[in-house]
């Protein structure tokens, strides 16, 4: 186990590493200037070149990012000010530094994420089980159809329509606000169920029926049959040993996801007005911001990468076969 | 078209009820092509402290007739129709907790991929331990230990550690040994053993055999052994069944089937199998063709489009009639052959072929 | 490492949807047609010292207290009045910062003026409008309380020399200095001060300026926000930015870059020294990063607290513009107005050199395809003049009759062409690829081959799209960019865009024009006193540009079409700065 933990995490290292690096390069391939994007209105040469010289874009790219990589670990004096380790600099449009920024953000990200997550993986492994156990009937089938439609919406579409119906008309949930877990833990569950719940829809159709046909093919594994003629109940071979082989393809299927939570979750704050890791990503995007966006990128990948460590360890646990081997 | 059959007289060569007694079986599948009619009409019976093998090539109704037995078919999509009665009880459409009681106490089965038969995420211990508890209501620790004294009985070295191994960790054959085990932790009156030895090389299969003969002899149970291997026919049978695309071909106790054996069919099994006491260059004769499709079976004699002696019965009969198989003392075949032709084309024909005197 | 695939589509997705940027050009939706400037032109000039003495006049029917919810689609970049310079930070900043003069409003009228805000007036020009003198009001004080005096004035603009001080509006130090100020004084961190021959403070409420060249329009630039007042013990250079100290009605309660803003009273604010701001709500709450069409949704459904919302600077979504315009319910509470915006399309004079070609072009650009495209009247009014009609002076003027063919004239265009001996012309059209300008690129290619022109479509990366015509050497032939004056008189939109001496990369001079004429013209009315006159003489050389240079084709007058919560009264607009003017807002 020990040697599978540091094994992992030296591949993430270096998978890190790899995205900052094309990450930063790839950034000064576009042609977009951030100096001119901030020079702004009375913009002309010597302006320009002084902001250039401001933002640390004066030096040869390698040399940036090498200074960029030292000041994560190390820290380093910038025209702005010191910047103590972990350094991630300061976002050229608003001279925040981006740790503290990066700090600030991710709860709210978190939150919609593990939220959502929660959402679909209990709405979604849950209506795929109760399909299982009932392949062929009514239910079955109006789940598989309202699995089909919620796969093909939109959190754009179906999130202004959510705030209208259940904020504005109905009352019942708030429209959504960031979380403040230290003053007011219970708002910030409340104020995040809406976004949670429209973020969970894309997600949750592709849980029930994965998880639906994976139990169908466990269902017909010899070990279930074996099970079923050592004459346990039918229950209890469902779920002790059709769902626990469906448990581990589960799992992996969300440890893939997970960047694509990320993604939702960058729609969702954005449909919400929430303020994530996500709404910064599309800010430092459009506004070229690399220092945000190599923030947002290495973070968001960090976190990702993290959670697939603890996914392949989850997945270690569920099946002893990978757990020894 | 077929001509129906009456059905198969049961076996009453030994005093007393038999412990299984199967009568008319049918089992048919929906899918999505059409109706499949698995087994087709079967009935034998099982005596305790016996072994009854059924034989034949894949996809001729052996282990579905042994699952349906077992009540582990799939309820939605298969039919059964006939009686199975175990022990004096009729298991056909009995509710699934009458057979949950049955199953793994009263009767139980080893299958015969113990690697993909095993779930993978319980050690062994617990697999085999879990039907003693639920059957007997004993405690964890006493099903761990009668688990420990089963995997002593299978001859697996160390049970006390090797309980809590996981099935990846055992060999083929201990994996095997550890299956019996389980099908065995309740003392069950009926063995369902589904092809046990087929994965397994022969030293490993020979030990296994000795090991479920042994307990048979320590508890009198019955049991049915499925495969295709007529050497571990003849090395553990007491009566043979040769079942073909659904039913049964040839009956008889296993010398009536390995020396004299009346079903073309039966004589294809045989000269496919290579013998040890065969010369090396005798040749192995192949059964032409391809098992029929069950959607669609042939009509008349199952066997007759790949039947090398249909022109002996003459006209289309083999096409048309479907044979019956009559019992004389357990003994029989379902072959429109007259008797005596059956024997003369053994005698002259094929046993030449097998290389025995 | 597992794909990221969804998450790059969301970006790009969001990307495209969120590019409004800082300056003009968010909105749209199709509305009523408009041809021409149908809203009000505002009269603009200088208030007298009796119009620069506060309290404000006050609104009818106002209330005082409550909290003002003000819905912002991104954060504030900067709250620093050194860097403050587009349109947000422009309206936040009247809530904390006060300049030397400010735009005053009259609720009643509708009219603005320019006023003293700090000073007691306009401002005492002498030496030719060389040097000019303005007094303080009596109790001036920060929200410590310490009194505001002319020493933290120019503390203030000594501060714009320093490196860092890179975003706000150059004029006063570029009059002081010269434009390369920075070489001849560094900031005040190295412990000196401005000479007293550039900016004297005889005494702490006088402060006297003395620039190199007359600059008539001199009071104007002292509304900007960096002519403030900045105690020099709370500066901590950049970091300054995230706690500015108020000299205004509000005060900073809490900051969260990014999120959120409140603001809350400054008790040392005395409002009988204020002419401009009303300031009756007690707290303002300042939303950040609020993206459209959310933003404009909130702001017409109204729930809760959104009753007492509105967006200082945001133009409603275009998405929900028709809604917005065909709904009964919303008139009684929607803002239209101009914004200080003209929209253009440059003729790069470095690749179409004959005039004669520029003007078959301006002939041939159908208006109001354009303007359909773009989102309809609501989103801005054809324009036909280099100026905007916020600004003084302005005249309506139609050279390429654009109004009766709003069309386009392929067949004046075509006989241009023919007298310049072009034929088979190709010109390439640069654009930023998001979804309204293709369509536009599409309505100006097919536009153009009526009058025998190809045109080659260029699409460009959104986020890159002002480096990319912003460079001195770029070879596209026309692409479109929008100017907005910073005071209502024509020196800020001509010297910027059209003084041949400041091409270089960045520079605003987006069409290269480096006409002789029109570069010494540009000096000569520079020099004249005063400023009806100037904005006579601006309009006269803006019509001399178009009609012979035309490097640049006006086509839109941008507006500004929001709604605003029915809980707000006094909800005005501020034309000179482009957004809703927040000094007067009160809470129902």
């Amino acid at each position: 186990m020990l040697r599978f933990l540091v094994r992992r995490v030296l591949g993430a290292i270096v998978i890190l590493l790899l995205i900052s690096a094309v990450t930063y390069f790839l950034f000064f391939a576009l042609p977009a200037d951030p100096a001119a994007l901030s020079c702004g209105k009375n913009c002309n040469p010597q302006t320009l070149a002084l902001i250039r010289k401001n933002l640390g874009l004066d030096e040869p790219v390698p040399v940036q990012y090498w200074q960029y990589m030292i000041g994560i670990f190390l820290g380093r004096n910038m025209t702005i000010g010191h910047c103590s380790a972990p350094c991630f600099g300061y976002s050229f449009a608003s001279q925040q530094p981006v740790w503290s920024t990066l700090m600030n953000r991710y709860p709210t990200t978190v939150t919609l994420a593990a939220m959502g997550a929660l959402i679909f993986l209990v709405i979604g492994v849950g209506l795929g089980l109760i399909s299982a156990a009932r392949q062929g009937t009514a239910f079955d089938k109006i789940a598989s159809a309202v699995s089909l439609t919620g796969q093909s919406v939109q959190i754009y579409f179906i999130g202004p329509l959510a705030i209208y119906l259940f904020a504005d008309t109905l009352g019942w949930l708030s429209r959504g606000h960031d979380p403040d877990w230290t003053h007011d833990p219970v708002g910030s569950i409340t104020g995040m169920i809406l976004p949670a719940m429209v973020m969970s829809v894309i997600f949750w159709s592709n849980y029930s029926r994965q998880t639906r046909s994976l139990m169908v093919e466990q269902l017909s594994e010899d070990h279930v049959r074996t099970a079923r003629a050592k004459g346990m109940t039918s229950r209890y071979v469902f779920m002790r040993y059709a769902l626990r082989g469906a448990m581990g393809p589960i799992i992996t299927i969300f440890g893939m996801d997970l960047s694509s939570v990320f993604g939702g979750a960058i729609i969702t704050e954005y449909t919400f007005g929430l303020h994530g890791l996500g709404q910064l990503a599309v800010s430092a995007v459009t506004q070229t911001d690399l220092p945000l966006e190599m923030g947002v990128m290495l973070f968001g990948a960090a976190a990702i990468v993290i959670a697939n460590i603890i996914v392949d360890a989850c997945y270690a646990v569920i099946d002893p076969r990978i757990r020894l081997s | 078209m077929t001509t129906l059959t009456k059905p198969e007289q049961p076996s009453g060569r030994r005093d007393g009820a038999p412990f299984l007694s199967v009568r008319d079986l049918s089992v048919q599948f929906a899918t999505e092509d059409g109706i499949v009619k698995a087994v087709d009409g079967l009935s034998f019976d099982v005596e305790r402290g016996r072994t009854l093998g059924i034989v034949g090539e894949s996809g001729s109704g052996k282990s579905v007739t042994n699952l349906a037995v077992l009540g582990l078919h799939n309820p939605r999509n298969t039919a059964i129709t006939g009686e199975i009665v175990l022990n004096g009880h009729e298991l056909t459409g009995a509710p699934q907790r009458t057979l949950e009681k049955l199953r793994g106490n009263t009767m139980a089965m080893i299958f015969q991929d113990s690697l993909s038969a095993l779930s993978p995420y319980y050690t062994v211990g617990r697999q085999i331990a879990e039907p003693f508890r639920k059957h007997t209501g004993a405690s964890r620790k006493a099903a761990r230990e009668r688990a420990v004294e089963m995997l002593r009985r299978v001859g697996i070295p160390q049970p006390e550690l090797r309980v809590d191994d996981y099935p990846h960790q055992f060999s083929g054959g201990m994996r095997q040994r550890a299956m019996i085990a389980l099908a065995l932790v309740c003392d069950p009156q009926l063995l369902i053993a589904d092809e046990p030895t087929t994965a397994l090389d022969v030293t490993v299969q020979a030990q296994i055999l000795d090991l479920l003969k042994q307990l048979q002899q320590e508890t009198g149970t019955a049991i049915i052994f499925i495969t295709h291997d007529l050497g571990v026919v003849a090395r553990i049978c007491d009566d043979v069944l040769v079942m073909y695309a659904g039913r049964c071909v040839e009956r008889g106790t296993v010398r009536d089937i390995l020396t004299t054996p009346r079903h073309p069919y039966a004589w294809g099994l045989l000269s496919s199998v290579p013998r040890r006491k065969a010369p090396v260059d005798a040749p192995l004769r192949p059964i032409p063709g391809t098992p029929p499709s069950l959607l669609k079976p042939p009509t008349g004699c199952p066997f007759h489009p790949r039947c090398e002696f249909r022109e002996y019965v003459g006209d289309t009969r083999c096409q048309d009639e479907r044979p019956m198989l009559t019992l004389d003392s357990g003994r029989g075949a379902a072959c429109h052959l007259p008797a005596e032709q059956q024997k003369s084309i053994f005698a002259e024909q094929i046993r030449p072929l097998l290389g025995r005197s | 490492m597992r794909t990221r695939k969804a998450h790059y589509a969301a970006i790009l997705a969001v990307g495209a949807l969120a590019l409004s940027a800082c300056s003009a050009g968010g909105g749209g939706g199709s509305g009523t047609s408009g041809n021409g400037p149908t809203a009000t032109v505002q009269n603009f000039g200088l208030g007298t010292a009796a119009d620069s003495q506060g309290p404000a006049t006050p609104v009818s029917g106002a209330k005082t207290g409550g909290t003002v919810t003000d819905l912002e689609p991104t954060g504030i970049d900067y709250l620093d009045p050194g860097q403050v310079y587009v349109s947000n930070e422009l309206a936040i900043a009247q809530l904390y910062n006060r300049s030397l003069t400010g735009y005053k409003i009259d609720p009643k009228t509708g009219k603005t003026i320019l006023v003293g805000d700090l000073a007691t007036d306009t401002g005492e020009p002498s030496a030719g409008d060389k040097t000019w003198t303005y007094h303080l009001k009596d109790n001036l004080k920060f929200q410590d309380g310490t009194p505001i005096t002319s020493q933290d004035i120019k503390y203030g603009i000594e501060r714009l020399y320093a490196n860092f001080e890179t975003q706000g509006p150059t004029y006063i130090p570029t009059w002081l200095d010269g434009v390369n100020y920075r070489n001849v004084y560094s900031g005040p961190y190295g412990g000196k001060s401005l000479p007293d021959s550039a900016i004297a403070t005889p005494d702490s409420k006088t402060i006297i300026f003395h620039f190199q060249a007359p600059h008539a329009d001199a009071p104007y630039a002292m509304a900007m926000p960096n002519v403030s007042p900045i105690p020099a013990s709370k500066d901590d250079k950049q970091s300054y930015n995230n706690h500015p100290v108020s000299s205004g009605p509000y005060q900073i309660q809490s900051y969260q870059p990014g999120k959120q803003l409140v603001l809350t009273r400054n008790k040392y604010w005395d409002p009988k020294t204020d002419p401009i701001r009303n300031a009756y709500p007690d707290e303002w709450n300042l939303q950040l990063g609020i993206a459209n069409p959310g933003l404009t949704q909130r702001l017409m459904a109204e729930s809760g607290t959104d009753k007492d919302a509105l967006a200082l600077s945001q133009p409603a979504d275009a998405s929900q513009m028709s809604t917005l315009v065909s709904g009964s319910q919303y008139p009684s509470r929607t803002v239209s107005a101009y914004q200080p915006y003209v929209e253009v399309i440059n003729l790069n004079a470095n690749v179409i050199k004959d005039e004669r070609v520029r003007q078959a072009i301006a002939y041939a650009l159908p208006l109001t395809g354009i303007q359909q495209a773009m989102g309809g009247a609501a989103q801005g009014d054809l324009g036909t003049n280099l100026l905007s009609p916020t600004i003084g002076g302005f005249k309506p003027f139609d050279p390429y009759n654009k109004l009766k063919q709003p069309q386009g004239d392929p067949a004046k265009a075509k006989q241009l062409l023919q007298q310049a001996g072009v034929h088979n012309l190709t010109l390439s059209f640069a654009y930023a690829n998001t979804p309204r300008w293709q369509e536009v690129s599409l309505i100006i290619q097919k536009a153009l081959a009526n009058a025998g022109i190809n045109v080659q479509r260029i699409p460009l990366d959104p986020t890159s799209y002002y480096t990319l015509v912003g460079k001195a050497n770029n070879q596209y032939a026309m692409y479109r960019t929008g100017w907005g004056a910073d005071w209502p008189v024509g020196s800020t939109v001509i010297p910027p865009s059209f003084d041949g001496r400041t091409i270089g990369d960045g520079s605003p001079n987006y069409s290269h024009l480096n006409d002789p004429y029109v570069n010494s013209q540009i000096d000569a009315i520079n020099k004249i006193t005063d400023v009806n006159q100037a904005d006579a003489q601006w309009e006269k050389l803006s019509e001399y540009i178009l009609t012979h240079d035309t490097t640049q084709i006006p086509f839109l007058y941008d507006k500004f079409y929001q709604v605003y919560g029915d809980g707000l009264g006094g909800v005005t607009y501020n034309q000179v700065i482009g957004t809703i003017n927040p000094g007067t807002v009160y809470v129902k």
